[in-house]
């Protein structure tokens, strides 16, 4: 053992030329070099959040803030969270939220896998031909769409009620693309199987089919839950009611009233942000595992 | 026939839920974007008047001066990014420990609204004692950039501003895109370059970012469309004029003030249909551009 650590030691350790010449040496220092990068990142990647939150529980930040940025209020006081709450039905907010992203949600992952299904195991005229066209116009951004779905909105009366933030969400061709898929690597056998045995395309769908798809079924919830929670830009056109604001969208609203008081709008996004921050905390890995499997953002 | 067009029916019960949604908020809505902007609304009727609207925006400096905005800001943005993250996904693939704790991290303002990041950045970039000015103040800054209050095309204007804050939020992302490149990089390749004696940055030049191609093109074009639709964090910062002095207005910005504070829907859609067309040719000239080089790149092998 001895031997073969004099044997590694071709130079003298007491020059760093020496020290690195050794490959765990390198090794080390590399793995020091790259944690301290990663630690600069990291860094500037939370303090504008732990900024946020010093500020927001500090009373006098609404009069004047300390000319050095503190990350520690010097008065702490849950006064500016007592303000947003009485100045926004926050509660009222996450409730609007939390009904439009669920209920998109569950008809997204229920149209996408029906459809889905039909696409990667059913025999039908025009089943290639529909697909394309499902596929050509996976790139049409929403933008350049909205004004008639507005329109339209307005024509059908559906302004300013749940079913505006919801029905448009509900299918999608990316879903039911990244379905398709995945069921087709599903084996014929198994479904065949069931054919034999009497089961009805909808029990297949239902009984077998689905409880596979585990994976895309949990990146489609996330991708979908993040769109319709982080959206402003279809709000801000069909909704005017503040009965019907959702936490995204009521917090741009406000902040056009109440900019000036630093303390109570930053105490207002800590509202808006912790929560979800929370609940990504716990999913973190599904959440991640789910932008992998699809490469989209949420 | 007839039996199997009755076997057809449960296929077709599947498929019919999304596609009528898909006429009505897809198909319609995107060729109706076409036929307003041919048409112009006169006593509530809609009249037909050609490509009246393409000339007025062609001839429109808003306009113009939108869709050149649009186009700077999604350049540099990607410009950087794309190395930037690569280099970051690099390194943090090769650290041993804590490498998920980083990565959770990274992705941390992506998952948080786009209104809320950009309400906490005008903040953050606050002139007289935002975080990044009180930090410079105590680096021995003076004068103090103004970031979002400078329409000017300087490095410490709001371009600069929002820039550092969509590579702010975008980081982790298109780290985690470029890391799950790099893993489906074949290990034997990494093996054969160790053995024929190449160094570890050739080995990150002439292996790793050549397999990478798929992974560059994915970004690329996906960026192109976010960049081309950009809205929701200059609505916030800028209002929909993208204040100051329109330094912030993109495309979408101005078709949203153009149809839902001017109420003229008409106009708006031919920007809307310009912003297609401009989406439409950058995401072919992305997949040409990479397809062209992967052609020569195999008959010169």
């Amino acid at each position: 053992m001895a031997s073969s650590e004099n044997v590694s030691r071709a130079q003298p350790v007491w020059t760093l030329r020496g020290w690195l010449s050794s490959h765990r040496n390198f090794q080390r220092l590399q793995q020091v070099i790259i944690f301290m990068i990663m630690v600069v990142g990291a860094v500037a990647m939370i303090a504008p959040f732990e900024w946020m939150l010093a500020t927001s529980f500090s009373r006098s930040a609404n009069v004047a803030m300390p000319r050095i940025p503190t990350f520690w209020p010097a008065d702490p006081s849950s006064f500016n969270y007592k303000v947003a709450i009485t100045n926004l039905p926050m509660v009222r907010y996450y409730l609007n939220s939390f009904i439009v992203t669920v209920a998109s949600t569950l008809g997204y992952l229920f149209f996408s896998s029906l459809t889905g299904y039909a696409f990667a195991k059913g025999r039908f005229v025009g089943k290639s031909v529909l697909f394309i066209i499902l596929l050509t116009t996976l790139m049409i951004p929403f933008e350049i769409r909205m004004i008639p779905m507005y329109l339209l909105m307005r024509q059908l009366n559906l302004n300013d009620t749940y079913a505006a933030l919801i029905l448009p969400f509900i299918s999608g061709g990316f879903g039911t693309f990244l379905m398709r898929q995945y069921m087709s690597a599903i084996p014929d056998e198994l479904i065949d199987a069931a054919r034999v045995d009497g089961a009805s395309e909808l029990t297949i769908y239902t009984r077998i089919v689905l409880p596979l798809c585990g994976p895309p079924l949990a990146a489609l919830t996330v991708l979908s839950a993040l769109w319709r929670w982080n959206d402003t830009l279809w709000p801000l056109l069909v909704i005017s009611d503040r009965n019907l604001f959702t936490v995204t969208f009521g917090l741009a609203m406000a902040s056009r009233s109440q900019g000036i008081y630093t303390g109570v709008a930053l105490a207002t996004s800590a509202i808006a942000i912790l929560p979800i921050m929370i609940l990504y905390l716990f999913l973190q890995r599904y959440i991640i595992r789910g932008i992998m499997l699809t490469g989209l953002k949420g | 026939m007839l039996r199997k067009l009755r076997k057809s029916l449960i296929w077709y019960a599947f498929v019919a839920p999304t596609f009528i949604l898909y006429g009505l908020f897809v198909a319609y809505p995107t060729f109706e974007t076409f036929r307003l902007s041919f048409y112009q609304e006169v006593a509530t009727q809609q009249q037909f008047v050609g490509a009246l609207h393409y000339i007025r925006l062609l001839g429109n400096q808003v306009f113009l001066a939108a869709l050149l905005n649009t186009a700077f800001l999604g350049i540099v943005f990607l410009m950087i990014i794309i190395p930037l993250s690569l280099v970051m996904a690099s390194l943090l693939n090769n650290l041993r420990v804590w490498s998920n704790l980083f990565k959770a991290i990274y992705f941390l303002p992506q998952i948080t609204s786009t209104v809320a990041v950009a309400l906490v950045f005008s903040y953050v970039f606050q002139p007289n004692w935002g975080l990044v000015n009180g930090l410079l103040r105590q680096l021995g800054v003076d004068p103090l950039p103004l970031w979002l209050a400078e329409p000017r095309y300087v490095l410490t204007g709001s371009r600069a501003a929002v820039t550092i804050l969509a590579i702010w939020v975008a980081l982790g992302y298109y780290m985690l895109i470029f890391q799950a490149g790099l893993q489906a990089v074949p290990a034997e390749l990494y093996d054969a370059a160790v053995v024929d004696g190449a160094g570890p940055l050739q080995t990150w030049w002439l292996i790793t970012l050549p397999n990478l191609r798929p992974t560059f093109i994915f970004l690329f074009v996906t960026g192109t469309i976010d960049a081309m639709s950009r809205f929701s964090d200059l609505w916030m910062l800028g209002g929909p004029a993208g204040t100051p002095a329109r330094s912030l207005q993109t495309i979408v910005l101005y078709m949203y003030q153009t149809a839902f504070e001017s109420n003229d829907f008409n106009l708006a859609s031919a920007s809307g249909v310009i912003l297609f067309v401009v989406v439409l040719i950058l995401t072919l000239f992305n997949f040409r551009s990479f397809l062209q080089r992967e052609f020569s790149g195999q008959s010169g092998a």
